[in-house]
């Protein structure tokens, strides 16, 4: 794990970008934050805050309990028709 | 007359300061006794930091269950009168014990009696900052309600002034706005937003001579943000879509005519706004062809004409008439013909350049620079308007001229202009002259901005910046040296244009994108706002500004801040709030449920490292409560709490401790020297530590570490009282004269303390503290009755 090296500030920022990335992974199937990390080849640090804040506003949320290693699935919320 | 006693001319009998629990109190209690009470506090919320707090010790009770009653009492009691998001400026004592209190009322950009707490604002935000009520574990926006229980429930926008782009743009464009919708992939946003603005965006894009990057603060870093090729993005791609404007004149007509002399840049946009407004809007131009200087004075290599012709398109989709070729000469004919303001957006004479067409299509420039300027044409009118000795149009500040019903703006009113420049008074000229047509006063201050962010405070703000270089412009083929170095760049392409955007610092926080305006149910934004001042009357002052919390910062051997997975007592008590920042206790690096949990006591509480040699009173207990509601949380979880001494005083307490211990935390008397993170294991972190039972250095691994921060004194109410200081402790808390007989009593007769503000507290003990703050401020008003004047 490599400590943090850039202010939260600037990783928040990032957000408006990355969660059409995260979007577009979450489309295929549910992922944990390591997974989203290894697929986009960012920090898990900064992957868990972009989807924190998207959880927040309603973009995505959590699948069922946390696995065997503690993390858990996140997916897209389906839209209400 | 007949005599009265003081407390009648006061227009609140008791003012309190701090509206946390402390303050709560105070006001309940002295609001039950019939005073009338004002709570100022300085957040957009009461309830200070307890409505922030998981549970409270030693009950477990929920600490919102208890605090948004008292909220609630507070908000609704008829003598107490809350003002939120208020700031003392200054409180003097005057000579007949009563007191004056001089304060401001922060403006939030919504309006509070419309505002219905939809939180609509806080999800179409398009700015990210860290959330300070989670403690930065999440991004929250700059539009945004507190936290969920928020007392009042209303949005707020945290501006931190207004961005160097947007302040610094003659045209009122607000680049930092598109700039951020364009991050946000909201393509067709940022063009409405520009299009309130000026319908050229086309143009600007091409011939704005961009004084906004100028001043970007990513300029003083890699390079400014490439503000003028984003608006290239934004208004190519949204022409390449739509051919034509999709909106046609507007429903709601006014009864009244406006002409517009002159289709430059001014003009066109004056018309814009103006039928925006409803206005029949008409536009003489004398010229072949509308557009002035974009027209004629720059080479299409550098502006196409299919541009600005498309740019004319959102003028005229309006129902504005354009007649070429026509030449206004009299002012009084237009008013005899129906009109009732008249703009003059008349442009110079210029030279012509004389262009060649080749063969194959490309034009190149033959003369010397296109559009040099000559003189303002403004001959025609000499008899009817004042025109300065140098022919240029006198107007006020108003862009008004000497004929009330005549505003003008453009070359023809200061010399040459840039198109920027003449576009922002295209937009001066309408706002005034519908402010003329509706019978309102002409003020030059409405249109007034707010001041410009502190660019050193930014890059103080962004001392650890990573480089990102701006985009490099690629060149076209096959360009002529004629044709010029800007004519020759590609634009960008999507990625790139949001790279470019994302570049952006968010310097003033809001970015003024209006997507707030757009879903806003019931229009409550507004921008408009200003500090409210007052200057208030009364009768004692209670100060109750409670605690703040040890910088973990300040311990830097403990990692706090460049290890993902330490993390600070108040950041583990959000993780454990039914409104925590995730869906569960995650570690902060990897999302991860840890399993294995270190609590380090006395992080900043008797310390004579960090001058705080104090026991912060509280740690041991509230370290105590979380290692409890973890093992409720994660129950298969190992707790670890490092401690030098247990402090169990209060009522319960030591059998609190005892629980914890029988749920199986393991409480190890060490003192730990620092952390580390393990080499072995990703994100785990090593704490070592002097086992003080044993006397030996030992290492202990763990997934997650909570720092127990101690409380320090809050000193912002130390520096308040006009011509003297209110007398402070050795430990820099308000003191009390004599605590042990006269509780809440300062060295400032007629101001009490109440709470954590006095002396670190725990919940009980601070409402104790401010039920007997309460009574002295009583007692003290009655004795002020007794006074008459």
């Amino acid at each position: 794990m490599t400590p943090l090296q850039r202010d939260l500030t600037e990783i928040m920022r990032d957000e408006m970008i990355m969660r059409d990335e995260i979007t577009k992974l979450l489309t295929s199937e549910p992922h944990t934050v390591p997974e989203i990390a290894e697929a986009l080849k960012v920090p898990t640090t900064e992957a868990l805050l972009w989807l924190t804040a998207m959880r927040r506003y309603g973009l995505v949320e959590e699948v069922g309990r946390a696995d065997a290693n503690g993390y858990f699935k996140y997916t897209l919320v389906k839209e209400e028709n | 007359m007949l005599p009265t006693d003081i407390s009648q001319e006061l227009d609140y009998d008791i003012c309190i300061v701090g509206a946390g629990i402390a303050g709560m109190e105070s006001a309940l209690n002295l609001g039950d006794m019939g005073y009338r009470v004002l709570l100022v506090e300085k957040e957009a919320s009461i309830g200070g930091k307890m409505i922030l707090l998981s549970k409270v010790f030693p009950t477990l009770d929920c600490a919102s269950c208890i605090s948004t009653p008292k909220m609630a009492s507070a908000a609704h009691h008829p003598n107490v009168t809350i003002m939120v998001y208020s700031e003392i400026d200054e409180i003097e004592r005057k000579e007949n014990g009563t007191f004056g209190v001089q304060m401001h009322q922060k403006p939030t950009y919504v309006d509070p009696n419309a505002c219905i707490g939809c939180g609509q604002c806080e999800t179409a935000c398009t700015v990210a900052i860290p959330d300070e009520f989670n403690f930065n574990l999440d991004a929250r926006r700059v539009a945004h309600i507190p936290f969920p229980q928020a007392v009042p429930k209303k949005a707020i926008l945290q501006r931190n002034g207004q961005s160097p782009c947007n302040h610094t743009c003659p045209a009122g464009v607000k680049p930092h706005g598109y700039t951020s919708l364009v991050r946000a992939g909201l393509h067709d946003a940022a063009f409405e937003l520009h299009l309130e603005t000026t319908p050229l965006i086309g143009s600007l894009s091409r011939a704005c001579y961009a004084p906004c990057e100028k001043e970007c603060t990513r300029g003083e870093f890699e390079g400014s943000v490439q503000i003028r090729a984003i608006k290239r993005f934004i208004a190519d791609r949204y022409y390449e879509l739509n051919s034509e404007p999709n909106y046609g004149p507007v429903k709601e007509r006014k009864d009244k005519r406006i002409a517009i002399v002159g289709a430059g840049p001014a003009g066109l946009n004056a018309a814009f706004q103006l039928a925006r407004k409803g206005y029949d809007v008409t536009i003489f131009e004398a010229e072949e062809k509308a557009g002035g200087t974009m027209q004629y004075g720059i080479p299409d290599v550098r502006l196409p004409k299919d541009v600005l012709e498309r740019d004319i398109k959102n003028v005229t989709a309006l129902g504005v008439s354009i007649r070429t070729n026509t030449k206004v000469e009299s002012l009084e004919k237009l008013k005899q013909d129906g009109f009732d303001a008249v703009f003059l957006g008349l442009g110079c004479s210029r030279t012509r350049s004389k262009r060649e067409e080749s063969a194959d299509g490309t034009t190149s420039v033959k003369t010397k620079a296109p559009g040099r300027v000559r003189s303002p044409n403004t001959t025609p009118f000499a008899d009817e308007i004042k025109l300065a000795a140098n022919g240029v149009i006198e107007i006020n500040k108003t862009l008004q001229t000497s004929l009330p019903y005549v505003f003008a703006g453009g070359d023809a009113v200061t010399g040459p202009l840039t198109i920027t420049a003449a576009i922002g008074q295209g937009n001066q000229a309408a706002y005034f002259i519908e402010q003329f047509l509706q019978g309102h006063p002409l003020n030059a201050a409405d249109l007034k901005e707010l001041e410009c962010t502190d660019k050193l405070a930014v890059i103080a703000r962004e001392a650890r910046l990573s480089t990102r270089k701006p985009t490099k412009l690629l060149k076209r083929e096959n360009v002529s040296k004629e044709e010029g170095r800007k004519a020759a760049k590609l634009p960008l392409t999507e990625e790139e244009a949001r790279y470019s955007a994302n570049r952006c610092l968010d310097c003033g926080n809001c970015s003024e994108c209006h997507q707030c305006v757009s879903v806003c149910p019931s229009n409550a934004i507004d921008f408009s706002m200003q500090p409210i001042h007052h200057q208030i009357k009364v009768g004692s002052v209670i100060i109750a500004t409670g605690f703040e919390l040890f910088d973990a910062h300040r311990k830097p051997t403990f990692g706090f801040g460049k290890y993902p997975n330490v993390v600070t007592a108040m950041q583990m008590d959000r993780l454990l709030s039914p409104t925590r920042p995730f869906n569960s206790v995650l570690r902060p690096s990897d999302g991860k449920e840890p399993d294995n949990i270190a609590f380090v006591l006395c992080v900043g509480s008797r310390d004579s490292q960090v001058d705080h040699r104090l026991c912060s009173r509280v740690c041991c207990m509230y370290t105590a409560k979380q290692a409890q509601l973890i093992m409720g949380s994660l129950p298969l979880a190992d707790v670890t709490i490092y401690y030098i001494d247990i402090r169990a005083f209060g009522k319960g307490y030591d059998e609190f401790y005892e629980q914890a211990k029988g749920m199986g935390v393991d409480f190890v008397h060490g003192k730990v020297a620092d952390i580390t993170e393990s080499s072995e294991d990703e994100g785990n972190l090593v704490v070592r530590f002097e086992n003080l039972t044993e006397g030996k250095i030992e290492k202990r691994e763990h997934d997650l570490v909570v720092l127990s921060v101690g409380l320090l004194p809050n000193t912002s109410a130390q520096g308040m009282f006009r011509g003297t200081s209110i007398e402070a402790d050795n430990f820099r808390y308000i003191k009390e004269m004599d605590e042990d007989m006269e509780p809440g009593v300062t060295s400032i007769d007629g101001v009490f303390v109440a709470g954590a503000a006095n002396a670190a507290r725990d919940i009980p003990d601070t409402i104790l503290h401010s039920g007997a703050a309460a009574v002295q401020a009583a007692a003290y008003i009655e004795n002020l009755k007794g006074l008459v004047c």
